[in-house]
């Protein structure tokens, strides 16, 4: 679980973009861990998110994921 | 079957989770009502109270008015928040485009959907929604309440939101329209902890399951759709909250297929309530409806004089499979025909009923138009058992998801997996064989093909045999 969260935080840190489909997040951990299965890395997101490291970024009808701190990670004031 | 909840459901004290008093809720009259102006010009949205029907800006008008009447205490959001959003709404009119942006940050700790961000894009001139965020509550199934739930629901919005909200979305949740971001938390403690309501799905997430009526109040329903629902809503709350599909996924329960909530058309997942055996007949009421004895229809379309009810023409030509007759007064169905279109039990429900050996039929990837146009579901499980604790369903859900999950593109809808991939290729990855049933019509969608390894002998033949029995 740790080292799922640390390839998910790396690839969020480096990527050109700052929020991410899941299906990205996924695709980039099993680059680095091809043996990761999806519900470990959903669980790791879940975990980050609880953490405050992650935030979901919703559109309404699709969510991405970003990292607290990268591109827009506030509510507008 | 008695309903059980999972937890112990606790009792809610009304008295204590009202705000308003009756003199707040009833503080103007008509009199006012009628000359009452809002603070903005809106002549095209007061266009629309003309017609015939009743109109939300009449509605909004009224709330409007009540909001002022209230006191500023009473009220832990901007009083003015209705007026604006009316005189936001007439200057899309005006500029024929929409002055809402959506999306973002806001949302409720922990969960990935159930908030939806709004923001006015002109919040200078309409200060009091500049923040204006939606929140999606999961309706108990088959939308039952008790009028204390729904005024303690109004209450609340009422003091932490702008007091407007939308029964129901097209999901099915109670949509409370506009509140500020300091508010989520607070309401989403007073739903769950205090109301026992969870919030709904939005996003890429499993959306809020909705079913019709059911049981409860529908002779026709084939399984219990509130169960079903009810059940697969709790088991699949991580679904529900926690996005990681690739969309949206909807899952809706028609318990017959008259299908009351439309889960053919509007879910990626639908379910609607079969049976395998044959109609029930009762012969005598046959001849009841025959001799006028019983109104058809259920006494639907009575406000006309239609003449004497006539089985030929109402029913037995109407029957869309032409498996119906009349010999001797006595009803014949050829129940291998029938298709199920619910015309004859829907005419004659005391002498028709449907068949007891009871179950469900699944339709996969209906959706409205987003990337390509929209779609009707097609059918893949002509019929399954639909009984706690569903372990069968829940297996084939799992099925599907795994297989959209791993092809689906970011923002694919099923059905539009379904028809990229083609049928063929998604049944051999859910391990179903193709049946009849998923044919629309005959020599139409021919998608079965054969492959090499199901062929004797394979693509390989010698064609100098093939000759001597075959002349060119």
């Amino acid at each position: 679980m740790d080292e799922l969260k640390k390839i998910i935080v790396e690839f969020a840190e480096t990527s050109k973009k700052t929020k991410f489909y899941f299906k990205d997040i996924e695709k980039a951990v099993q680059k680095v861990n091809p043996d990761a299965k999806m519900r470990e890395i959903k669980k790791a997101c879940t975990a980050l998110i609880n953490e405050g490291t992650m935030i979901y970024f919703s559109t309404g009808s699709s969510t991405m994921y970003g990292l607290k701190g990268r591109g827009m990670t506030e509510d507008p004031q | 079957m008695p309903f059980e909840p999972k937890e112990p459901q606790k009792e809610i004290k009304y008295e204590e989770t009202r705000i308003y008093t009756d003199a707040e809720l009833n503080s103007y009259t008509d009199e006012e009502l009628r000359n009452f102006k809002i603070k903005h010009k809106i002549p095209d949205l007061e266009e629309l109270e003309n017609g015939p029907w009743p109109s939300f800006v009449a509605d909004a008008k009224q709330e409007a008015l009540h909001r002022r009447k209230l006191a500023n205490e009473r009220m832990l959001i901007d009083r003015d928040v209705v007026e604006d959003m009316l005189g936001q709404l007439q200057v899309s009119f005006d500029d024929g485009e929409t002055h809402w942006k959506h999306g973002g940050i806001v949302g409720v700790f922990g969960y990935g959907g159930g908030v939806i961000g709004r923001y006015s894009d002109l919040p200078e001139i309409y200060s009091s929604i500049a923040h204006f965020h939606t929140i999606r509550v999961n309706q108990p199934a088959s939308k039952f309440y008790n009028s204390d739930f729904l005024r303690t629901i109004c209450d609340l919005w009422e003091y932490r939101g702008s007091g407007l909200m939308n029964l129901h979305g097209s999901t099915g949740d109670l949509v409370l329209l506009g509140t500020i971001t300091e508010q989520l938390e607070p309401i989403f403690f007073e739903l769950t902890h205090v109301l026992g309501q969870d919030i709904g799905g939005s996003g890429s997430n499993l959306r809020t399951p909705s079913c019709c009526i059911g049981k409860a109040r529908c002779e026709f329903a084939c399984y219990d759709t509130q169960n079903l629902c009810y059940e697969l809503t709790q088991y699949y709350q991580d679904e529900l909250h926690r996005p990681a599909f690739p969309y949206k996924f909807k899952l809706k329960f028609d318990g017959c297929p008259n299908g009351c909530v439309a889960s053919m058309a509007r879910s990626d997942m639908s379910f609607i309530g079969t049976w395998r055996d044959d109609i029930r007949i009762d012969q005598d009421a046959v001849k009841a409806y025959i001799a006028g004895y019983v109104v058809p229809n259920g006494g639907a379309h009575i406000g006309r004089d239609w003449g004497k009810f006539d089985i030929q023409k109402e029913v037995i030509n109407l029957c869309p499979a032409r498996c119906m007759s009349l010999v001797d007064d006595e009803l014949i169905i050829d129940n291998k025909e029938c298709t199920r279109c619910m015309h004859c039990i829907n005419v004659m429900p005391k002498a028709l009923k449907p068949g007891k050996d009871n179950g469900l039929s699944i339709l996969l990837g209906a959706k409205a138009p987003i990337l390509e146009g929209a779609q009707m579901a097609t059918l893949i499980v002509p019929f399954m058992k639909a009984e706690p604790p569903y372990d069968n369903i829940k297996e084939f859900i799992e099925k599907v998801w795994e297989f959209w999950i791993e092809e689906g593109k970011n923002r694919e809808r099923l059905g539009e997996l379904m028809q990229r991939t083609g049928l063929p290729k998604f049944l051999e990855t859910i391990g179903l064989p193709p049946a009849p049933q998923m044919i629309k019509t005959p020599r139409e969608n021919p998608y079965i093909l054969w492959k090499e390894e199901d062929v004797p002998g394979g693509w390989n033949r010698n064609v100098n045999e093939y000759r001597s029995k075959h002349k060119r």
